[in-house]
């Protein structure tokens, strides 16, 4: 194993805005009406004051490519990532594993919400989370290729059990990997995250990978609402 | 009467709660669905008048809507939040048998995926449909799907998956409950399923949109 870093992101860096919360409920012209763009704003007040956001990686170098199983092993530990995930990792030297959290509480408010019957406000603290984790990573990502790249190193898009074919099992070797993690979380039998707003994943780091700006195309998901929106590769400029 | 069914389905169909809701602003200061819905019932109107002439329309129309993409999930949550304020009036009805729903819809996000957004807009519009909706949650086991619908004899069951891998659960949920209740009509959704998936795994329908779901049940309802 080599570098680990530990990230404490203060809820001001993530650069969450009406009009980005907004384009994620689908409106993308900012058509929406003042009371909404009034909800969105006064969501994000109460999120940023809930919101622990932590992430952390570890540089797992001596990575081994299976080309027939579709499988990479990291540290004796062989994951099956599907063909998509091998096709985008493969030419890495090293993966970095990632954990990123926007803390339990702004799941917590989101589902206590909706159980109360405001389903739009547990709406908006649903995307609002999943905005927090995301640009969080966004942020653990960019310092990653940084790094990498001050060593000539370039790094791939992370990708995360659960998408791209890649079954959502293997978190349990993924978490395995990463003892004492420092974002804290955990994962249950259907080795679903808690905190719920969390991603993990791999990202590929090495001198012949690259970032690539649009992903979708590779993905099933044709109703997703990233879809719509081209990534921006934060990590790649 | 159909004065007041109007101006109620007007009221949830544009997310006028109550009349201190300010919003939508050119009705502002005007009675909400929760005064609507009360007087409609003063009047004597029935409550499955009300549901059947006044709401049901009126979140046909914001599905209807949200599937042109005219609207977007808030204004369909704020048109459920003014349904809900006028249903508060009928359940009481409901709950007592004095009126009868279409039926009942079971629902749920299947094992191993905690996504439930998507399963609670249909939940929504389903029961804005007419529809008794028990709503079994996320991360959903195959025995809790089978324990709902042996509890609830002629229900129909619905879905919902968001990850690509528990699709795969999906797929033997729908084999389970086909294995004991054949002609049971099952619907799927998600953002990664399709009708292809739908009728591979052999559910009955597919929705890209909550609206879809709510349109295939009129042919089963009471």
């Amino acid at each position: 194993m080599g570098t680990e870093r530990v990230f404490s992101i203060d809820f001001s860096q993530l650069d969450l805005t009406v009009r980005k919360i907004e384009n994620m409920t689908g409106d993308q012209d900012g058509a929406s009406s003042g009371i909404l763009t009034d909800l969105i704003a006064e969501a994000l007040d109460e999120a940023s004051l809930m919101c622990s956001v932590k992430a952390e990686y570890r540089i797992f170098n001596g990575v081994t490519f299976n080309p027939a199983g579709k499988t990479v092993s990291i540290d004796s530990t062989s994951f099956d990532i599907s063909k998509i995930v091998y096709s985008q990792i493969r030419k890495s030297t090293a993966i970095a594993i990632f954990l990123c959290t926007a803390g339990q509480e702004i799941g917590t408010a989101s589902g206590a919400a909706m159980k109360e019957g405001d389903l739009l406000k547990g709406y908006l603290f649903d995307i609002i989370g999943s905005e927090i984790v995301e640009a969080a990573a966004d942020l653990m990502q960019n310092s990653l290729h940084k790094e990498m790249n001050a060593s000539g190193l370039g790094i791939t898009n992370r990708y995360s059990p659960g998408y791209c074919g890649w079954n959502v099992a293997e978190q349990h070797k993924l978490f395995s990997l990463m003892p004492g993690n420092r974002c804290g979380i955990a994962l249950n039998e259907s080795a679903l995250m808690s905190p719920i707003k969390s991603v993990s994943g791999f990202i590929g780091i090495g001198g012949n990978v690259r970032f690539n700006p649009y992903t979708c195309s590779f993905c099933d998901m044709k109703e997703c609402i990233y879809r719509s929106r081209r990534i921006k590769p934060a990590a790649a400029k | 009467m159909d004065d007041i069914l109007n101006r109620l389905a007007r009221c949830v169909e544009y997310g006028k709660t109550d009349k201190a809701a300010s919003y939508p602003p050119d009705m502002k200061g005007q009675d909400g669905a929760d005064e609507l819905a009360k007087q409609a019932l003063e009047q004597g109107i029935k409550p499955d008048e009300i549901l059947e002439k006044s709401l049901v329309l009126a979140m046909a129309a914001v599905g209807d809507r949200f599937t042109r993409k005219e609207i977007y999930v808030p204004q369909m949550l704020m048109a459920a939040r003014a349904m809900n304020a006028a249903m508060k009036h009928l359940k009481p009805y409901f709950q007592s048998g004095e009126t009868k729903r279409k039926g009942k819809f079971i629902v749920g996000t299947v094992a191993g995926d905690l996504h439930d957004i998507g399963k609670n807009l249909v939940a929504m519009m389903v029961e804005g449909g007419g529809w008794e909706v028990i709503d079994l949650g996320t991360d959903v086991s195959t025995e809790k799907f089978l324990k709902a619908i042996d509890e609830n004899p002629g229900a129909v069951v619905g879905l919902s998956a968001l990850l690509t891998t528990t699709m795969e659960n999906m797929k033997k949920t729908v084999a389970a409950i086909r294995e004991k209740h054949g002609a049971m009509q099952i619907l799927v959704g998600g953002a990664p399923v399709t009708m292809d998936y739908c009728k591979k795994i052999g559910a009955d329908f597919y929705s890209p949109d909550p609206q879809g779901a709510v349109n295939y049940l009129r042919q089963f309802g009471a």
